[in-house]
């Protein structure tokens, strides 16, 4: 808790706290000091010199800048004092003698800080009558961000956000004095996964967004605040549109969760909302072609075949993927549509690529993302944070580098944090187990690391580096955390609103309000209003993959999810898809999956619907509606409803606000949490369960057991490689297909070798050779990676134009012939 | 009349061999270095203290207080700033090539006094001589175990490292410079909080002191504080340096206490003025000072006070001369030139106000001026410096900034007339 | 992967082993990396990087900040005339048209040839001996635009492959800023500062 103290500014006495800048303490209180380098969560540097005000000290009044002096008590600060009014004046004339005239054609006009202070504080006319300095303008710095150094005030907000925030200091100051300049290194382009934060944050055109340049002017655009929903961290942003065409996002400043900053995913990933690859109309497939149809014709297919098969199989014969792309409240429609209107246990939000859901949703005590910058020990055993969740990892960065944490490591290559870590492990895929024995037990080297992890309070983000590890060994890592002193863990998969849809009950084990099924009591309690909840042993996708591929299951419904891409054995996706009787898709695009369905229904997607979702650490936000979805397209839950109607068993949903009331009254981790709390008390959003909400399912952790886990261990077979299978951040997944700007950036299917491994195999980096599973041969070439542990390759997953290699461990690789042009 | 020779000493009396190491020992040299190893932190800061030295960089802060400043965080460091670039500067050039092993005794009395274990001689990338015959002469110190592991027999260990710098007048500030040795460029850091004795070098306490102030340091240790105070003038105790330059028959570097006039600079120990035209003006203290002439400063007394009183600085003490024949609007411009040339491009008034004040300056000298850039130079410079007062304020985060205004100041003040032939006639009324 | 020959490589390991940061070795680095090279390349300062730990970006940054560090290809001479107010007022100006006019290189620019770098440069600290001209860095004061013209014609004609700071004052020197007094042997082998832990100065005997 810091002190208060007083100060005065233009007249009036605030209480502050001690040490805050005065730049900061004087805006919280009502004075706006003009300033362009001073930005709230990078360092203040005090270079543009804007911020000057007069201070009163006993040695009397100096002129300095506001952003660099903390606030002391008894401080005396003259913002618009003759003095400070001339500095202020004299500093624009000054960036303004070089700044050229391009108001007219520059995207920053109508919200741009040099414009208005300009008009605010600034003088009337220049008296510059030289030649301005001249670049050429303007150049691309990376495939999304262009350059105009004439335009640029050289307040450094780009270079040391890149460096200080993003850790990729890939554009920095050339030269010096009147000549320096932003610049990349040649050859080396600014291609940074958070490149777009730096056109957010510059306080003139001189950096622009190709996504975004000459689309439109700020007085033009309808802005309305929303969450993310790229990965499971939900980051607050704005998103602007002009007439129904969505044309950016910017980051909001949630201090809860993204604090402001988007990953260049998130930002310029709003794209597929306006594709035109857009499914616009019901499709219905007639002799292996879709043609269009009409809502009626398509829900009467829908109706008549799933009715079919219910009645001659039972509600047991269909199973239902997806719910981690909808709303709480369209999955939890899912989840009762299966469960009371099909008669289905056999759901799953997840794509056999994530953690157990019991796990997911009650894992306790769960951490805070705030709790990172508390922390004195992190650790990180988890997915590349840097590839699947750029808002996360910038998160992680802050607190090691700025608070002090210490960094745990373990993955098996490296990872974008590295740098930060005080000890990184790295292990085959496969024998984590192991090494998670060993460094529980603090053997040899593990000792020190033991050590580090014992300085409590501990945050553990914990989930699966690679899809081709055993699940359940983040389970078994959560058990040693939180053994860990003053311990929470953040359990980490990226999917969109996997946790919501989890929390809503779409997963064989849960049901809505994180209920685990073999709960009776709460069970009772929910059949009390929805009615009789079937009892059947629950399939998840896998499961329904299978039972589909083997005539088990007769049935599917495909909501939103892609499991021939995203499913690692996307070999047994394909099967079971192709294996059902009848398939039912509800999508925006057709996908490798819905492409097979038979009825496909197109979706209303993000940004045209009105609901929650819910993040990581449970805290529920909203998304908002800011266009209309395109064509015929409706919501997920308004289909599940007209569907429920003609299988004779209405949902009755009136609203998706009216689905969020029944979840707060049915939902027990979800009482309490309704829209009204979220958009006026709860503006960081709400974590459940909130206030007096209990959440029945508490998940117990297995202890650390030596020989259970060299059980878990698995070995790649003789003469083979371990695979290490994990995302990058652009893929060739159905949302980044269709956002151009992004689309090409996916680096594409290559196998990366530890250089001592290509040198006994005989091949160089870029040699094409045969990379081999139990389901797949796919050609790849090579890259170099001495990261990664002799013995190893990594793929990087569901890349273009890349086929899939299934889900198995063992991978072998042949050298294949030179390709010769 | 002579001056006692206190650095220059040695270096007069054996000019062949005055930067070896044998030579030094027998002049009894690294004496005083063993005699501070054995006092306390304390007594040696007091003595240094009570010896009056000021910092001979340019600042004249008292070496002593600003030892004392050195926050207890541990390791702390020493920097020798050996980045001498102001203009007409050039006694630490003398000192580094002809006697550098006063500077490395000077080195290891600051470093024991301050718990330094490892220092560094920063030393301006245009001076590969100097920092030769300095690295020479460390390697010699070294072998003779004055350096390195356990010093002098004792267990202390200091390490010296010779850096070089790489073009660029702004490494000269402390601040600059170390942010330069942590490999970055070389730009000042905002004070506060970064003040070297606090967050210096790698953010830790940090001692920087100008080569000149080190190599004082054996020879108070030799004759005494008082004895080294009566060497001096009042405040301003032991001997400078001058470096004399310009329009003199004999520019060089002099040793000098302070105390004497400028007339007796010019015309008695730099000869007067070449082919003794008439002196037209002089920069006192190196290419940021305001400008004297001779209507009003000739008899003033060369003190940091009186210096301070009548406008100006002694600064690192580089006195340029100029005689009737130079025209004041090019040699403003060409200083003008030389700060903006030497910004270092983080802050806006810097950055933009130089580089105008030099483009105006040169539209000026071609010819191009107008009445009213007369005001507008000074309105530019107020911008700078506000007030353009003396000492003067800053809009800037260091102040090479108002150091280019000195020019401004000077020329608006003491020559309007002929900068108004420059704008009315547009030309010099000199050509 | 170091591109640089492994006595190079050595001279880098022990420089950086001077500083309490790897970082802070990056001047002397550069300084490698010009000897390498003859300037400053995209490659030298790659691997600089490499060494240090900063990034490209970073290194170029360091580099392009200061003024010796130059990424443009040099001559085997570097003329470096000072202009600044001393030596202005001594003349300097017209040593350096003549230093320009000798060898048909405008100042700031290099000959086809590979010969001769011009640049006119500030302060450097010979204010007594102005007008002050440096070669590769090694110093002669006292200049004239006459003599000048010789300096340069000699560098032309001879081809020394190294140079030396007292022989070129002998012959082509004035009025110096104080007695040099101490013979000076060692010899500047390019456009870099001649500095023995550097790597770049070629040693004489005394």
């Amino acid at each position: 808790m810091t002190d208060l103290v007083k100060i005065t500014i233009d007249g009036r006495e605030h209480d502050v706290p001690a040490g805050e800048l005065v730049i900061k303490a004087a805006q919280d209180h009502g004075t706006y000091i003009p300033r362009f380098c001073w930005h709230p969560r990078m360092k203040e540097v005090g270079m543009c010199r804007m911020c000057l005000v007069e201070i009163e000290t006993p040695r009397g009044t100096i002129l300095t800048t506001a952003c660099t002096t903390p606030a002391a008590s008894g401080m005396v600060v003259h913002t618009a004092s003759k003095t400070a009014k001339k500095a202020q004046e004299g500093i624009l004339e000054f960036l303004l003698i070089n700044h050229p005239l391009d108001c007219p054609v520059c995207d920053k006009g109508g919200e741009c800080p040099l414009q208005d202070q300009t008009v605010a504080y600034g003088p009337g006319e220049s008296r510059f009558v030289e030649e301005k300095r001249h670049f050429e303008k303007p150049i691309p710095i990376s495939d999304l961000v262009f350059l105009d150094r004439e335009r640029c005030i050289l307040c450094a907000r780009c270079t040391r956000f890149a460096d200080e925030i993003a850790g990729d200091p890939l554009i920095e100051f050339k030269d010096r004095g009147n000549y320096t300049q932003v610049q990349t290194f040649p050859d080396l382009p600014f291609s940074s996964y958070f490149s777009g934060n730096t056109v957010q944050i510059c306080p003139v055109g001189a950096l622009t967004a190709s996504a975004y340049r000459f689309k439109a002017r700020p007085w033009d655009l309808r802005r309305v605040e929303s969450s993310c929903s790229h990965c499971t961290v939900g980051c607050r942003i704005a998103v602007e549109s002009s007439q129904n065409d969505v044309l950016r996002f910017n980051g909001v400043d949630n201090d809860a969760t993204n604090q402001g900053w988007l990953s260049d995913k998130c930002r310029f990933g709003f794209e597929f909302v306006g594709s035109e690859n857009r499914l616009r109309s019901p499709l219905i497939k007639v002799d292996g072609e879709f043609r269009e149809a009409t809502w009626a014709e398509a829900l009467d297919v829908v109706a008549d075949r799933l009715g079919a098969i219910i009645e001659e199989h039972g509600g047991e014969a269909v199973g239902g993927i997806g719910g981690a792309r909808s709303t709480n409240e369209e999955a939890y429609a899912f989840g009762k549509f299966m469960r009371t209107v099909v008669g289905s246990n056999h759901l799953d939000a997840q794509l056999n690529d994530g953690l157990d859901a019991r796990f997911l949703a009650g894992v306790s005590p769960r951490a805070k993302i705030g709790d990172l910058d508390r922390a004195a020990t992190i650790l990180l055993w988890a997915p590349d944070l840097k590839e699947e969740s750029g808002s996360l990892y910038l998160r992680v960065r802050h607190a090691v580098q700025e608070r002090g944490a210490k960094l745990v490591v373990v993955h098996p290559r490296r990872t974008g944090l590295d740098d930060r870590a005080t000890h990184k492990l790295t292990y085959r895929p496969g024998e984590g187990p192991a090494l998670l024995a060993d460094l529980a037990g603090g053997e040899g080297d593990y000792a020190a690391v033991l050590e580090t992890l014992s300085r409590g309070p501990v945050v553990a983000i914990l989930g699966r580096p690679g899809l081709t590890e055993q699940a359940e060994l983040a389970e078994a890592v959560a058990g040693f955390a939180l053994g860990l002193p003053d311990a929470k863990v953040l359990p980490f998969v990226r999917r969109s609103n996997v946790f919501g849809a989890l929390d809503m009950g779409v997963a064989p084990s849960l049901l809505p309000g994180r209920v685990a099924v073999d709960d009776a009591e709460a069970m009772a309690q929910l059949e009390a209003v929805w009615g009789p909840i079937p009892t059947h042993e629950a399939r998840d996708t896998l499961g329904i993959l299978e039972g589909l591929a083997l005539g088990d299951l007769k049935a599917l419904v495909l909501l939103g999810a892609d499991p021939v891409r995203d499913v690692p054995d996307g070999f047994l996706a394909r099967r079971g898809i192709e294996g059902a009787d009848f398939v039912v898709a509800v999508d925006l695009f057709l996908t490798d999956s819905s492409e097979l369905a038979d009825v496909v229904l197109p979706a209303e997607g993000f940004g045209e619907k009105e609901g929650t979702v819910t993040n990581l650490e449970g805290r529920v936000q909203k998304v908002n509606r800011v266009v209309a979805g395109p064509g015929q397209s409706q919501a997920d839950w308004t289909i599940l409803d007209d569907i429920s109607r003609r299988l004779g068993k209405p949902l009755g949903f009136a609203s998706a606000e009216a689905i969020s009331k029944e979840i707060a009254d049915v939902a027990p981790a979800y009482v309490g949490v309704t829209w009204e709390l979220l958009e006026w008390d709860e503006k960081e959003g709400a974590i459940v369960p909130y206030g007096e909400a209990i959440q029945p399912l508490t998940y117990r952790l297995p202890a650390v057991d030596r020989k259970a886990l060299e059980a878990m261990s698995r070995r790649p077979s003789r003469g083979a490689f371990a695979l290490h299978l994990a995302r990058t951040l652009y893929d060739d997944g159905v949302l980044m297909r269709n956002s151009l700007s992004l689309q090409k950036l996916a680096p594409g299917g290559a196998v990366h070798l530890h250089p001592e491994d290509a040198g006994r195999l005989g091949v160089t980096a870029g040699a094409l050779v045969e990379v081999k599973t139990v389901d797949a041969s796919v050609r790849l070439p090579v890259i170099l990676d001495p990261s990664l542990l002799s013995g190893v390759v990594y793929v990087p997953f569901n890349q273009p134009w890349t086929p899939s290699l299934g889900a198995a461990l063992s991978v072998v690789i042949a050298p294949g012939k030179e390709v010769r042009a | 009349m002579s001056h006692p020779q206190v650095l220059t000493a040695r270096m007069t009396r054996h000019p062949t061999d005055s930067h070896k190491l044998e030579r030094y020992g027998a002049t009894g040299g690294y004496v005083h270095a063993r005699r501070a190893m054995d006092m306390t932190r304390d007594e040696i800061v007091e003595l240094v203290k009570a010896s009056g030295l000021l910092g001979r960089g340019g600042a004249a802060f008292s070496a002593g207080l600003k030892w004392s400043f050195l926050a207890p965080a541990r390791p702390a460091y020493l920097v020798v700033n050996g980045d001498e670039s102001e203009p007409g500067t050039f006694k630490d050039r003398q000192l580094l090539e002809r006697d550098p092993h006063q500077m490395i005794e000077g080195i290891i009395i600051t470093s024991v006094a301050n718990e330094v274990h490892e220092a560094f001689v920063y030393i301006r990338g245009e001076y590969p001589k100097p920092a030769r015959r300095v690295q020479q002469a460390i390697d010699e110190a070294y072998a003779a175990g004055y350096l390195g592991q356990g010093i002098f027999g004792t267990d202390y260990d200091l390490d010296v490292t010779v850096h070089l710098g790489g073009g660029a007048y702004i490494c000269g500030e402390e601040t600059a410079l170390i942010n330069s040795l942590e490999g970055k460029r070389g730009e000042p850091r905002i004070k506060p909080p970064y003040f070297p004795a606090a967050k210096g070098l790698y953010m830790m306490p940090t001692i920087v002191n100008n080569v000149e102030t080190v190599s004082n340091l054996p020879h108070i240790f030799e004759m005494g504080v008082d004895d080294y105070r009566a060497l001096g003038h009042a405040d301003d105790c032991g001997t400078f340096l001058f470096s004399v330059s310009g329009h003199v028959k004999e520019p060089g570097n002099y040793e000098l206490p302070h105390g004497i006039t400028w007339r007796e600079l010019i015309y008695d120990i730099a000869g007067g003025i070449t082919e003794d035209r008439a002196l037209k003006a002089w920069i006192p203290g190196g290419a940021s000072a305001p400008w004297f002439v001779p209507e009003h400063h000739l008899d003033l007394e060369i003190t940091k006070e009186a210096c301070g009183k009548a406008g100006s600085m002694l600064g690192s003490g580089a006195v340029v001369v100029m005689d009737e024949t130079t025209c004041v609007v090019k040699a403003a411009e060409r200083i003008v030139r030389f700060f903006s040339h030497e910004s270092c491009g983080q802050c806006t008034p810097c950055r933009e106000g130089t580089t105008w004040l030099e483009m105006i300056l040169r539209r000026i000298e071609d010819g191009s001026g107008r009445r009213i850039d007369a005001e507008l130079l000074l309105d530019v410079s107020d911008n700078i410096s506000p007030g353009l007062a003396w000492p003067p304020k800053q809009t800037t985060i260091c102040p090479l900034g108002p150091s280019a205004v000195s020019p401004i100041t000077s020329i608006s003040l003491y020559f309007k007339d002929e900068l108004s032939q420059h704008l009315e006639h547009g030309r010099c009324p000199l050509d | 992967m170091s591109l640089w020959p492994p006595d190079v490589q050595e001279r880098a390991k022990e420089l950086i082993g001077r500083y309490p940061d790897p970082k802070s070795a990056v001047m002397p680095l550069l300084y490698l990396a010009m000897r390498q090279d003859g300037y400053l390349t995209e490659t030298g300062m790659q691997e600089v990087a490499g060494w240090t730990g900063h990034s490209p970006a970073q290194v170029q940054s360091v580099a392009t900040f200061y003024g010796m560090f130059k990424t443009e290809p040099l001559g085997k001479y570097l003329v470096s005339v000072c202009t600044s107010i001393s030596c202005m007022l001594l003349g300097s100006d017209a040593v350096l048209e003549s230093v320009e006019d000798e060898t048909g290189v405008p100042n700031g620019e290099t000959d086809a040839d590979g010969l001769f770098s011009v640049e006119h440069v500030e302060c450097l600290g010979a204010c007594g001996g102005a007008p002050a001209v440096q070669v590769n860095y090694e110093l002669v004061e006292g200049s004239t635009p006459d003599q000048a013209r010789f300096l340069c014609r000699w560098l032309r004609d001879d081809r020394p492959e190294t140079v030396n700071t007292d022989e070129m004052q002998d012959r082509f020197g004035g009025r110096r800023s104080f007695d040099w007094a101490i013979a000076e042997v060692d010899r500047a082998i390019g456009p870099f500062p001649a500095f023995g832990p550097y790597g770049t100065v070629q040693k004489g005997d005394e």
